[in-house]
């Protein structure tokens, strides 16, 4: 059926060596895609730092409050938050009608990805030693200053490659804004093939775009959890990783590695008692 | 120094702390013997309110426990306290370890808290190791680091809860050295242990717990030769026997 279509002709593809297809179509989409990633990952982590610390309060109407938050958006899908937003800001002309698509794809995005990164923050920090906290408040620290240096540092570095899968997630969900007109990859790839009739084709490298986006994303996240494994590199994450075979057993020494000494074995979790 | 009055704790159903008077003067060394389960490392930890307790008051240095808030963190700067795990601060060098509370709390300058954090380093023998991670040093070096991270807060009272215990055998003489370095300079100090040496030699007195009560109260010397109750008597007993 496609070849009958003619969707697998060699000349579907010509138009993509054709700079005026990426400059018309698929750049500008790409750049959507970009912009409303970046600007929501970066509102969302900051969301999502401001609900998980509001989760774990003292204060308990906070924490109800924050809960509630976390919930309904971690409940609701995102399209329908994207949707729901657009209606809401045109009714109310919240933004200016020209940004109305990229300000509903950032809010959709946001929201749904801020509770889940409060989720994860949450957990992040239970998951700690509870000995962390007693020391911190041993030495008299007050609870905010026991939370911002000692426990959430621990949990960022802990939770950092699932930080990134969510920012993969992000990414990937911004497609969804192709429902409700927001330029992205997606749509311009698809609005290139209406032109020049080859849908097969422009979706093909669409999704190689995606691939390449996201596989670059998770490979950063990966190289970035085995610095942490390796010690306290993440400083600088081009550093050299020791590499050595996985031993696949920890040994009750683990807390006792110079990750610098030639000799040393990455086991899985070092500093661990 | 430490005055507790009517201590009672439970853990559900469990009672943990069962009518707790102790009075403990400024410079004595107490160590807290007694077999698993019988509530020393909770006393111990209820003196600075890392477990909150359900009936009675605990006054330090003639000031009642505050229940929550910014007196009760004041309170815990003024005591230090290192733990069996010694829970150093692992995304923190050793250096910054130890400076962190006097800069955060004591609002100390950074030159002048690196200055004391180095001469506790100096004192408990890892100030070659200042620069390390808590993960690249051996246990009883970590141990000596959560010392050396008490004693920079200035505490009025030390308090050890089986600091030995995590520790593999060639190295709990160092961490004992240190603490009794302490002892001997007149620090207040409450150790939950199970070396029977470090508490013959450095202890003024000995408690002994079993189910919650301090069954004996005494010096070492006589707990140790001469102890009156059945339960101090099966306990050295057992560990003695060896």
């Amino acid at each position: 059926m496609l070849s009958g279509n003619g969707q697998l002709d060699a000349n579907k593809w010509t138009p993509f060596i054709n700079s005026q297809t990426w400059t018309t179509y698929i750049l500008p989409g790409l750049w959507g895609t970009l912009k409303s990633a970046v600007f929501s990952v970066i509102l969302a982590l900051v969301m999502g730092t401001a609900l998980g610390l509001g989760r774990i309060s003292e204060i308990r109407i906070l924490r109800w409050f924050c809960a509630v938050i976390i919930e309904t958006f971690r409940a609701i899908p995102v399209l329908i938050l994207m949707i729901f937003a657009y209606q809401m800001f045109a009714q109310y002309n919240i933004v200016p009608s020209s940004q109305l698509a990229f300000a509903a794809v950032v809010f959709g995005l946001t929201m749904y990805n801020g509770s889940v990164i409060a989720e994860i923050l949450r957990s992040g920090i239970a998951s700690l030693p509870k000995g962390q906290k007693e020391a911190a408040i041993a030495l008299g620290m007050s609870s905010r200053q026991t939370t911002w240096s000692i426990l959430l540092p621990q949990a960022v570095a802990a939770m950092l490659p699932a930080l990134i899968s969510q920012m993969v997630i992000a990414l990937k969900d911004s497609a969804l804004g192709y429902q409700i007109g927001y330029i992205e990859v997606v749509r311009s790839g698809i609005q290139s093939a209406s032109v020049n009739r080859n849908y097969l084709a422009a979706l093909f490298v669409v999704a190689l775009i995606m691939i390449v986006l996201n596989f670059s994303l998770t490979a950063l996240a990966s190289r970035i959890e085995r610095q942490l494994r390796a010690g306290r590199a993440r400083k600088n994450i081009v550093a050299k990783v020791p590499e050595q075979p996985d031993q696949g057993l920890e040994t009750k020494d683990n807390v006792n590695v110079d990750w610098q000494d030639p000799d040393y074995k990455d086991l899985k979790t070092p500093g661990v008692q | 120094m430490i005055k507790m009055t009517g201590v009672q704790k439970y853990f559900g159903d469990f009672h943990a702390l069962t009518d707790i008077d102790l009075e403990i003067p400024r410079g004595q060394v107490v160590v807290v013997l007694g077999p698993s389960g019988s509530g020393k490392s909770t006393l111990c930890r209820t003196i600075n309110r890392l477990e909150t307790i359900e009936e009675g008051t605990i006054e330090i240095d003639g000031k009642v426990l505050p229940e929550e808030g910014k007196g009760l963190a004041n309170l815990r700067a003024d005591v230090g306290m290192v733990f069996q795990s010694f829970n150093l601060f692992p995304h923190l060098t050793i250096k910054d370890n130890v400076t962190l509370a006097p800069i955060k709390v004591r609002k100390m300058k950074k030159s002048e808290a690196e200055k004391l954090a180095m001469s506790l380093l100096e004192r408990v023998g890892i100030a070659n190791q200042a620069d390390k991670y808590p993960a690249q040093l051996s246990g009883g070096q970590q141990q000596r680091v959560a010392i050396a991270r008490a004693l920079a807060m200035n505490p009025k009272i030390m308090l050890f809860d089986e600091p030995t215990s995590a520790l593999d055998p060639e190295m709990v003489n160092e961490v004992l050295d240190v603490m009794a370095s302490l002892a001997k300079e007149g620090m207040t100090m409450v150790c939950v242990t199970h070396e029977m040496g470090f508490a013959r030699k450095a202890a003024d007195r000995v408690l002994f717990m079993a189910d919650g009560l301090i069954v004996e109260d005494t010096e070492p010397d006589s707990f140790f030769t001469n102890p009156k109750s059945d339960r101090a008597k099966d306990f050295l007993g057992k560990i003695l026997a060896h």
